[in-house]
């Protein structure tokens, strides 16, 4: 990690019980834990229900928030990753503690015109969870490969693996190839 | 950077060079005005294109509400429970103080002796001047 964190300021003052920084923190943070949790968990409501555990988390420590190893955006992410992965295991779907680590990549149903988004909505929950975390976090959330794997707590080559994986499979599902042509 | 590379950081980090590792994009960029470079970038471009078409809502301002709603009693509540955990911490420091001096005056101090220290009648500081029985033999 370098330079000094953009939010510290910010966790700093909702600390100190400052309400306009408790509503700049809402603007800069939800849309991206929302869309985080949108997509690791394709359902918006339940997207909606861990941004708001999220948020508590913040209100929560923020006074006691010390910059360690890890930015505070960063420890977010990790928290609302935490989250998403609770609500995963809780599905009646998953009948151990062991989230599957393959993907499904059967090619999806031939696309309707103007239903793409659905069916990419549905390939990233077929992806394994790892896979799925790892394309949000580099694709969606645009952090960097060294900000992703601190957040998933790997290698920069484990996060590399991950994502080839996960892209070759959303390739055989969205595009009809495994992305080798 | 050669064609390998530049296909495996291809597949990791899609066609958008921003996200590639910031080490790599200056020679990523060189190697993408290749025939080869070009290539690989189309066909993972293809997927970045399906992908670009997943959008999150942006949040409702009933959302907002609700987490706003939330933040000033849990803000309020947790500095109280710093407070709190704060001065137990300090009464236990003082705690620990007490007990502490406590122990090392026990440690320190001498062994009083009894108050009432009862003498024998024949008992003097040199010890026991009764009747000496070798000095009564010897006189008889």
């Amino acid at each position: 990690m370098t330079g000094a964190d953009p939010d510290e300021e910010l966790v700093r003052r909702i600390g100190a019980g400052d309400p306009a920084a408790v509503q700049a923190m809402v603007a800069r943070k939800l849309p991206r834990i929302l869309a985080l949790a949108a997509r690791m968990l394709g359902d918006a409501a339940e997207a909606e229900d861990v941004a708001q555990e999220t948020f508590v988390r913040i209100w929560r420590h923020a006074s006691g928030w010390r910059q360690g190893h890890a930015r505070f955006d960063t420890w977010i992410h990790r928290v609302a990753l935490n989250l998403c992965y609770d609500r995963l295991r809780r599905r009646r779907e998953w009948t151990t503690d062991e989230l599957p680590e393959v993907a499904d990549d059967a090619p999806l149903p031939d696309a309707v015109p103007g239903d793409d988004e659905r069916r990419v909505n549905q390939a990233l929950q077929r992806l394994a969870p790892r896979q799925r975390e790892a394309i949000v976090l580099v694709y969606y959330q645009e952090l960097s490969n060294i900000e992703a794997a601190g957040v998933m707590q790997i290698s920069v080559d484990a996060l590399e693996s991950l994502l080839a994986r996960g892209r070759r499979a959303l390739q055989a599902m969205l595009v009809g190839d495994d992305g080798n042509d | 950077m050669d064609a390998g590379r530049f296909a495996a950081l291809a597949d990791a980090y899609g066609s958008a060079l921003h996200r590639w590792p910031p080490a790599d994009q200056a020679a990523a960029m060189l190697f993408a005005e290749t025939d080869e470079g070009r290539a690989v970038l189309r066909r993972a471009g293809r997927l970045d294109t399906m992908l670009d078409r997943h959008r999150v809502e942006a949040p409702g301002p009933a959302l907002h509400r609700t987490i706003l709603a939330r933040a000033a009693a849990e803000v309020r509540q947790e500095r109280r429970r710093r407070f709190w955990w704060l001065g137990f911490g300090l009464a236990g420091v003082g705690l620990a103080g007490a007990v502490a001096g406590l122990a090392l005056v026990t440690v320190v101090s001498p062994d009083i002796q009894p108050d009432h220290y009862v003498m024998d009648a024949n008992a003097t500081s040199f010890g026991d001047a009764g009747p000496d029985v070798d000095q009564t033999e010897e006189d008889l």
